[in-house]
């Protein structure tokens, strides 16, 4: 008994011992492998809604600048995801090519010519008076930096994607677009006119497509923060009015498609609540 | 007897939990390397021509420098007092009296104490924030009196007619940490972009468009802002922003919009400005991505030529040409290369 009881205790000593190791051994692990990249950092965004009055430009439009203004909403459910929304009223501005072809054209739209008239040019360009997204938005990178050593500022780099919605118009009247028909027989039976500059530019009406973003929050203090953001909103659209597959000499629905309406953004976005919190 | 074994079992546990209790705060001892040599380190050395501590093996005295031994190097290990060893005289022996004068009682007791200095009353306790702790640290990657080597793509951004890609290069030495001249030298590769179908297709003009062949510029940079930030919480990337301002020189060259007609090349005097972000991977390797605005007086194909008539040939055309203010923004992409490929920090941690 006395050896059996001494060989137990023995084996129960080398488990302790064992035991023992091991913990210390897990005490011997560097606990900053672990450990995220900044403590104490202060959740500018975790868990606040954010109101951003913004302003909007298209960027390298091809006939038409759409500038205007809206607001973002967004709700950021985490420090680095987020939902929320943008809408933007906006007006046209004709470009600088537009500018230069218009006083080109004929006064008078000439049947013996395939050239637009000015107005039939001009008038099927189509606007958008209000476009938007709603978004889901993931915040993987977040910063400071200093500039001229003298302001010290925390920025945070996003990426959104979403869908994308837009109410476009165009404003050809009848005396202009007056061949509904398009690329169909008349009603009184005769062929197609084969001329698409007298087509409605069917590049009216709301759109939905799809939306991405990216941008940057500069944070000037903890609850207000400059929004510059890249915003692409992609979908059918059609935005000279005119023929663009040239294969039937009519303007049909098939002109339309999936085309990049890139913006520029820029916003002051209001943190709320305005108290920050930090990480431990 | 039982009980006497019983006793005699309970006192072999106790004995065996207190060898493996003891043993415990042993093995939870940081790990360490090669067990050095009795007096010095691992690596056997020329008596006086090594110094003490680390690896080497040091001479008696333990960690003191041998004479002979002087020079600029910081002395990491312990401060004990070894005899036999001879002493550096370049080395300050911190035990020693300084050398100031004999304290003088009368004559500080003859002080007349200021009571305006410090006045007793309640302490009056601040609140705490984290702005009251300031951290230093170094920046990670230098650059002063270092060349870059920094090849690059690019793309126009503002030409909804004629899109160049480019291919170039940026030799830059840097001045300072902040400041940097540099060469650069551009190859352009240009393709027609849908509108320019689009406005010939549907409103039947020929845009008239120029593309670009070469461009070089003498540049200077500027780096005001610097950064860093976390990558999905977990990896820290230092980064910055460069301005950059520059003049030079290109070329652009008509596109006929009728064939038959012969083109014509353009000497641009080009002035750019931009801002480029860089950053750091490596000491060595850094990604930059950047935008630079290439400003020029251009001058394109006049809207009256006719082949065999107005215009027709080349120097014609060029001297009734129209000129415009063009503004070629691109952006630019590419993988900066440092040489030297290291550098060392001339101030402590």
């Amino acid at each position: 008994m006395t050896t059996k009881h001494t060989i137990i205790a023995a084996l129960a000593g080398l488990l302790t011992i064992g035991i023992v190791g091991d913990a210390a051994a897990e005490r011997r692990t560097n606990d900053l492998a672990k450990d995220v990249a900044v403590r104490h950092r202060r959740l500018l965004v975790k868990n606040r809604f954010e109101f951003a009055p913004l302003f909007e430009s298209t960027i390298n439009a091809d006939f038409q600048h759409i500038i205007g203004g809206g607001a973002k909403l967004e709700y950021h459910l985490s420090d680095m995801l987020s939902i929320g929304g943008v809408g933007v009223g906006s007006i046209a501005l004709k470009t600088k090519l537009v500018d230069r072809i218009l006083p080109t054209l004929e006064a008078t739209p000439d049947p013996a010519t395939r050239e637009p008239s000015r107005t039939e040019f001009e008038d099927r360009l189509n606007t958008m008076p209000v476009h938007g997204a709603v978004y889901a938005s993931l915040t993987p990178w977040y910063g400071k930096l200093a500039a001229f050593s003298q302001a010290f500022v925390a920025f945070d780099f996003y990426f959104q994607a979403g869908v994308a919605f837009a109410q476009l118009k165009s404003n050809c009247p009848m005396s202009v677009c007056n061949d509904v028909t398009t690329d169909k027989p008349e009603p009184n039976g005769d062929l197609p006119d084969m001329n698409p500059n007298n087509d409605p530019p069917l590049n009216s009406g709301g759109r939905a497509g799809l939306y991405l973003g990216g941008g940057v929050h500069v944070f000037l203090n903890d609850f207000l923060a400059l929004d510059l953001t890249i915003r692409d909103y992609a979908f059918t659209d059609n935005p000279s009015g005119a023929d663009f597959d040239a294969k039937d000499q009519a303007v049909t629905t098939n002109d339309n498609r999936f085309v990049h309406h890139l913006f520029f953004g820029a916003g002051l976005s209001i943190m709320l609540p305005m108290k920050v919190k930090r990480t431990p | 007897m039982k009980p006497l074994q019983m006793r005699a079992f309970h006192r072999a546990v106790v004995v065996v939990l207190g060898l493996a209790l003891a043993a415990a705060p042993a093995l939870a001892q940081p790990k360490k390397g090669p067990a050095p040599a009795k007096g010095g380190g691992g690596k056997k050395a020329p008596a006086g021509d090594k110094k003490g501590g680390g690896d080497k093996k040091a001479p008696a005295g333990g960690d003191k420098k041998p004479a002979g031994g002087g020079g600029d190097e910081i002395e990491m290990g312990g401060d004990d007092k070894g005899g036999g060893a001879p002493v550096d005289p370049n080395e300050i022996d911190m035990s020693a009296p300084e050398d100031k004068p004999q304290a003088d009682l009368q004559q500080d007791l003859a002080i007349t104490p200021d009571v305006g200095v410090v006045k007793a009353g309640d302490i009056k306790r601040t609140p705490l924030s984290w702005k009251d702790i300031l951290v230093v640290v170094r920046k990670p990657f230098l650059k002063s009196h270092r060349t870059e080597l920094y090849p690059f793509l690019g793309t126009t951004m503002n030409d909804n007619m004629i899109r160049h890609y480019v291919a170039g290069g940026e030799l830059a030495y840097y001045l300072t940490d902040v400041l940097a001249v540099g060469v650069e030298g551009l190859f352009y590769q240009d393709s027609f972009r849908e509108p320019f179908d689009l406005v010939a297709r549907q409103a039947r003009r020929l845009p008239t468009v120029n593309k670009y062949n070469w461009s070089a510029a003498l540049d200077f940079h500027y780096v005001p802002v610097y950064g860093k930030f976390a990558i999905l919480d977990h990896r820290l990337v230092t980064w910055e922003v460069a301005f950059t301002a520059g003049i030079g020189a290109g070329q652009s060259e008509v596109i006929p919009r009728d064939t038959k007609l012969p083109g014509f090349t353009n000497l641009l005097i080009m002035p750019n400005a931009g801002a480029n972000m860089r950053f750091f991977l490596t000491k060595w390797l850094t990604i930059n991505a950047g935008i630079r605005d290439y400003i020029f007086y251009d001058k394109f194909e006049p809207t009256d030529r006719v082949v065999g008539g107005m215009n027709s040939t080349a120097e014609q055309a060029k001297s009734n040409a129209d000129g415009a203010l063009i503004n070629n923004v691109m952006f630019q992409i590419g993988a900066s290369f440092w040489l030297p490929t290291s550098f060392e920090y001339t101030t402590f941690r």
